[in-house]
């Protein structure tokens, strides 16, 4: 009975409606008892045209749309797209802009990796911890609410600075969010990084070797997790970033849970990078504005422009012919290669239960794949 | 006259039930999904409403289109929409679901959700945030308690009007038609 | 200013030395564009990532170039030790669309490859499996061309809803703010 199960491939499809797969995408599965031979991925159930839109909209009409390509992380999408407007115009932006850019992008790191904590735990059967870190998200969502007036969207990084300045009093409140997620980090640890099944089940699990990352331009903490420490805010560091104290964080073994691992580090280490841009703030104006947004023509020019975001190299590649609309405004998401073609390969070979939990690990974000 | 009754008594009970068991099919089909988690847990706490998610259509009562759709998800959701047992409810979430909202011109999604499923209720907003979801999801109780959540009768009286619709936008049609 | 562009000068002369073809720019520290005119972008491509270290493909954008009746690919590449990064430009002729994959020497430009063939209309020779990748039973010109009108496309497809706003009072804020007339947002201008 058994030998007759083994040998029959049968095929599965996991998603696009699936409570386990991340966004809104599809995976096609040739398995042969519980174990996956084959994995083709279907993409494309949310493009929505955005480099086709840009072309259609004035510069400052981009801001709206580039934040919603990756939805749990908008951030930086509106900084990659302002800093490129910047390299190709010139412009200055104050210096206490900069150090607001570091604090929006940091705490939206955070707030993505307690996204995917409840993801990743989820996914694995645990469902107190989307309880609690869901939840802890939205004291940040509120954080960034109070600042910019949105929730999820902000909006909020655009060419010359920033929109606004901090209110009255939101660096104390920033500092007690730092403090209570701090000291959740211990809860978090106890149910989910040292939980004995957690353990058993991501170690030695989606392993993702060392080789083939740098091969496969795999980015983020899927690459510092094969204990490779780069990161785009040292190789090539942007805002503020070499003005603070941080290192890379790597993990060896290569598998989800070294992978969980650089993510929970990375969570710990941004609330020191918050810290200490809170500390070393300095005043001034936070907006060097430009011209009038309706007749404000960008020169003529090329720039490619890059993030760490939380989950690896964020690019843009913006094209100006000098007019008001932007010529081609080209977007590499962190997810393209991880979700597509190196999830289709790490599929081979593991267990239908695992599915969702490497996809997981690996940060795949649809919309940011298909735009 | 006590048959009536009966029955009057019976729908009475049913709605009640209905109202109180919202089960919510877990398909993030756009953006709007990212609301859903907060709502679901511990802050927003949706379940106090008996609302609660549901991984397969054939248990979920609420379709909840969370935001635009594109063409390719537009045909995976009205397969879905037609796999669930009546009644069954569809609320279109975000601006984007009842205009097009900011994606007014874009060539791969559609504009208006109800040419297409029959809409119950619509929140609106870019994106609506968790209070709003829960303000539609407790208005979709009142208009289930006072019957006029009918959405799902609406589709099977008039689904060649629907088909048509879908056809136009769907270009290689190979699902099964279901008939009820 | 010499001493900090070092390492771009560097590789600029050793691309120079082993290709003609290739007209190399400097555009600022760690950004270097090269056009490419010859036709063995394969040939290229290994040589940037196996003598010069060029080794992780960050991705691969198409721009479309009506007027010189061109398209453009722009192939991204970034290299650790050196902390560069590289635009190898490719211009094709718009009408036959054609160039060698890159697949052989980077695996994941399948996707970014099946992507620039669906939304420009570009072959790929050699690429093992162009199937389709975001858009479905799409019979329409390829969107990201210049001449596919988007706009023209949803009047024909899609319903409108009446009523929509036409921002108005977003459009008179921006003229009392900045002193000029009202103005209007479907500016055709170029």
């Amino acid at each position: 009975m058994s030998a007759i199960l083994q040998e029959k491939e049968t095929t599965l499809y996991l998603g696009p409606q699936h409570p386990g797969i991340t966004g809104n995408m599809m995976i096609e599965l040739k398995v042969t008892g519980d174990t996956i031979r084959k994995a083709t991925t279907h993409v494309g159930y949310l493009h929505r045209g955005f480099e086709k839109l840009m072309e259609e909209r004035l510069w400052m009409q981009c801001f709206p749309i580039v934040c919603r390509i990756c939805v749990p992380e908008p951030d930086p999408n509106e900084e990659n797209l302002a800093r490129a407007i910047e390299e190709l115009e010139g412009r200055e932006v104050p210096e206490r802009a900069k150090y607001i850019r570091v604090m929006m992008l940091e705490l939206s790191r955070m707030a993505t990796y307690l996204l995917w904590m409840g993801g990743q735990s989820g996914s694995a059967g645990l469902y107190t911890m989307p309880q609690w870190t869901v939840g802890d998200r939205d004291y940040i969502i509120d954080l960034f609410e109070e600042l910019t007036g949105g929730r999820v969207y902000h909006m909020y990084i655009w060419p010359g600075g920033v929109r606004r300045d901090l209110p009255e009093g939101f660096e104390g409140r920033v500092r007690k969010v730092l403090d209570y997620l701090e000291q959740r980090l211990t809860d978090y640890d106890r149910l989910l990084f040292e939980n004995a099944i957690f353990l058993r089940r991501a170690q030695g699990v989606g392993i993702l070797d060392k080789d083939m990352a740098m091969e496969w331009g795999v980015v983020g903490p899927p690459l510092r997790g094969c204990g490779i420490a780069h990161d785009v805010r040292k190789d090539e560091p942007y805002e503020v970033y070499d003005q603070l104290d941080w290192e890379v964080i790597t993990h060896e073994g290569s598998d989800v849970y070294s992978r969980a691992m650089v993510r929970r580090k990375e969570f710990e280490q941004s609330i020191s990078i918050v810290r200490q841009v809170l500390d070393k703030m300095p005043s001034g104006p936070v907006h060097n504005p430009g011209p009038n947004p309706l007749k404000w023509r960008v020169p003529a020019g090329e720039a490619y422009v890059k993030t760490e975001s939380a989950r690896g190299e964020f690019g843009y590649y913006v094209v100006s012919d000098g007019s008001l609309k932007p010529r081609r405004v080209h977007v590499r998401g962190p997810a393209y290669v991880h979700g597509v073609s190196l999830l289709e390969r790490m599929l081979v070979g593991a267990n239908i239960a695992d599915t969702s939990f490497i996809m997981n690990s690996l940060g795949t974000c649809p919309p940011e794949i298909e735009r | 006259m006590k048959e009536d009754w009966g029955k009057e008594a019976g729908n009475i009970i049913a709605r009640w039930a209905r109202k109180h068991s919202l089960w919510v099919l877990a398909y993030g089909t756009g953006c709007g999904a990212i609301e859903i988690p907060p709502t679901m847990t511990s802050r927003y706490d949706a379940e106090r409403f008996g609302i609660t998610g549901m991984a397969t259509p054939r248990q979920a009562d609420v379709l909840l289109i969370t935001g635009y759709l594109a063409v390719k998800t537009l045909k995976r959701v009205i397969r879905t929409y037609e796999q669930m047992q009546s009644p069954k409810y569809v609320m279109g979430f975000g601006s984007c679901t009842i205009n097009g909202g900011m994606y007014w011109d874009s060539y791969n999604t559609i504009k208006r959700l109800d040419d297409y499923l029959p809409v119950d209720i619509f929140i609106n907003g870019c994106m609506p945030r968790p209070e709003g979801v829960i303000d539609g999801f407790i208005e979709l109780q009142k208009l289930i308690d006072s019957g006029q959540a009918n959405g799902w009768k609406k589709y099977q009286d008039n689904l060649e009007w629907y088909r048509t619709n879908q056809k136009k936008v769907i270009k290689n049609w190979k699902m099964p038609d279901y008939n009820w | 200013m010499s001493d900090t562009l070092q390492k771009e000068e560097q590789i600029k002369a050793s691309i120079n030395a082993a290709f003609r073809s290739a007209k190399v720019s400097i555009q600022r520290k760690g950004r270097i564009i090269v056009e490419f005119r010859g036709g063995i972008l394969p040939a290229f491509a290994s040589y940037l990532k196996e003598y010069l270290n060029f080794k992780h493909l960050s991705m691969i954008s198409g721009v479309d170039w009506p007027e010189d009746n061109q398209f453009e690919l722009v192939y991204h590449l970034w290299s650790y030790e050196q902390s560069i990064h590289v635009m190898v430009k490719v211009r094709l002729d718009r009408e036959a669309a054609k160039t060698k994959t890159l697949t052989p020497l980077w695996e994941h430009a399948e996707t970014y490859e099946r992507e620039i063939h669906e939304m420009l209309g570009v072959e790929f020779e050699g690429h093992p499996n162009m199937r389709d990748f975001i858009l479905e039973d799409w019979d329409d010109l390829p969107p990201m061309r210049r001449d596919f009108m988007t706009r023209e496309y949803v009047d024909e497809v899609y319903e409108w809803r009446k009523g929509r706003e036409d921002a108005q009072d977003v459009r008179q804020t921006i003229a009392e703010q900045y002193n000029t007339e009202v103005p209007n947002f479907n500016n055709e201008d170029k």
